[in-house]
């Protein structure tokens, strides 16, 4: 399932790093139900772009961002926007899985505690274990929910921080390169996670891997130099790409 | 900014040698075809059965080529240009193995008319379409090697004349067999003959839309012209 309606709309997206203009002039529209993959070689832009989405790049102090980002007709980075409550409704997950040092249960329940998202301990578990059956992981820890998180594999890890994410109910899910740290199988679990994920949320994922991009999205962008080059459907970009930055890109000529 | 090698270098080499193939097989069937169509003219049987012989060759190129990209997109998943690269040899491949054997099938077929009454003009009426056939393989591997989009089409419109050799030969055939039963078992193959360089010549086209898409992307949208009408003929035409 794939729908047409846009999440989240970038206009003239700048971003600065003290002098250093690293993301210049993007327009992107993100769509629900969708998974968009940001490809492109390192230091193109493309995971400071994805921390625009949710303002994780306002923790940097050198960081300037220009331009728009809406999410249903508001702009994020609007002053009476709360970046916390932004965040829960646009979740993260990152390259190297980041458990709590608590149990599996506390990094689920961490989100809708500290966000008052639910009322009772019956709610809360019902909360935990959904997000931990949406990440594919409930079959596999649901007789040690107060075992540390810290103790689980590197892959059921990172699909206890995607249980996490999913947690606070977000609209739109981000990721960071988050099989790069995992073996193929974990990989293979996380991206058919993801495709599941989507018929939920809008997805977008950093990665570096253009055969994860060909495989888990249905949009996919190429970044360049901190220009968007090219933004089409995955297997348009995958068969013919209509700019050469793009076709050289990804059939290996440049790096 | 566009380069046009692969940074792993090997993967250029796996591409290349595949190309090369391609280049040695059409050589081949170029060959076989002259070979076969001077063998029917000159009744060489010696020859005939040299082209036969040879169609093994043929094959063979065809069967690695297909080993070789089956390989190429299992190691190294080619995208873009290079995926259609490899998903066009393979289907030029095909095409040329196939004007191998339908050369083969002419040479089978010359060894049998040695031993019949020449039918007058045919033999050399074959050859001259065996050789405009052959030019279009030609051409059409040229352009496959330069990526020349202009010269693909030329040899798609060109088609056209080796049709109308055709229609020609197919009237001609129907004449000498009415005018004397006799001729009916050597026309007979000699139609085959005819009608198997006919179909070559459609390989070729099919090869022009290979290089066509190959570059582009996409394969040509608009229909060729076509003169084989020789479904519609009823014979009493003159």
């Amino acid at each position: 399932m794939t729908t047409e309606t846009t999440k989240m709309t970038a206009r003239s997206v700048q971003v600065f790093y003290g002098d250093n203009h690293a993301i210049k002039d993007v327009d992107v529209d993100i769509l629900d139900n969708t998974v968009t993959a940001f490809i492109g070689p390192s230091g193109c832009g493309k995971s400071t772009f994805l921390r625009c989405l949710n303002r994780m790049n306002d923790t940097i102090d050198i960081c300037r961002v220009q331009g728009e980002i809406l999410m249903q007709g508001e702009n994020i980075y609007d002053p009476r926007v709360d970046p916390v409550q932004l965040r829960a409704k646009v979740g993260m997950v990152f390259q190297k899985p980041n458990p709590f040092p608590k149990s599996i249960y506390d990094n689920v329940a961490y989100g809708p505690k500290i966000h008052g998202l639910t009322r009772s301990k019956a709610e809360l578990d019902e909360v935990v274990e959904k997000s931990l059956r949406r990440a594919a992981l409930w079959a596999e820890v649901k007789d040690r929910l107060h075992a540390p998180g810290t103790g689980l594999s590197g892959g059921q890890q990172q699909r206890l921080c995607i249980a996490r994410a999913i947690a606070t109910n977000p609209e739109v899910l981000l990721m960071d390169e988050p099989c790069s740290a995992l073996d193929p199988i974990a990989t293979a679990q996380v991206e058919e996670l993801i495709d599941e994920l989507r018929t939920q949320f809008a997805v977008v994922i950093v990665t570096h891997s253009m055969q994860q991009a060909a495989r888990v999205s249905q949009r996919t962008a190429f970044f360049h130099l901190g220009n968007l080059v090219e933004y089409g459907e995955t297997g348009q970009i995958f068969t013919t790409p209509r700019d050469p930055r793009t076709e050289s890109y990804i059939t290996g000529r440049i790096g | 900014m566009k380069k046009d090698t692969h940074i792993t270098t090997a993967f250029d080499r796996d591409l290349e040698a595949i190309e090369t193939h391609i280049m040695r097989m059409a050589g081949l069937v170029e060959e076989a075809i002259l070979n076969a169509a001077t063998a029917l003219e000159t009744r060489d049987e010696a020859l005939a059965s040299a082209v036969r012989a040879g169609d093994k060759a043929i094959d063979a190129l065809e069967e690695q080529i297909n080993m070789d990209a089956a390989r190429l997109i299992a190691l190294r998943s080619p995208t873009a240009a290079d995926l259609r690269t490899v998903l066009t040899a393979m289907k030029i491949a095909g095409a040329l193995e196939r004007c191998g054997d339908y050369a083969k099938n002419l040479a089978k077929r010359s060894n049998v008319l040695a031993q019949m009454p020449a039918v007058a003009g045919s033999a050399g009426s074959i050859r001259r379409m065996a050789k405009a056939v052959q030019l279009q393989l030609k051409n059409v591997l040229d352009a496959y090697a330069r990526r020349d989009v202009v010269l693909a089409e030329q040899v798609r419109q060109d088609d056209h004349d080796v049709d109308q050799m055709y229609n020609a030969l197919f009237r001609e055939f129907i004449t000498h067999m009415m005018e004397d039963p006799r001729n009916i078992s050597a026309c007979m193959h000699l139609h085959f003959i005819a009608k198997n360089i006919e179909r070559m010549g459609d390989h070729a086209t099919g090869i022009a839309e290979q290089v066509i898409y190959l570059v582009t992307g996409s394969l040509p949208a608009e229909a060729r012209p076509k003169a084989d009408n020789t479904a519609l003929m009823t014979g009493t035409e003159r």
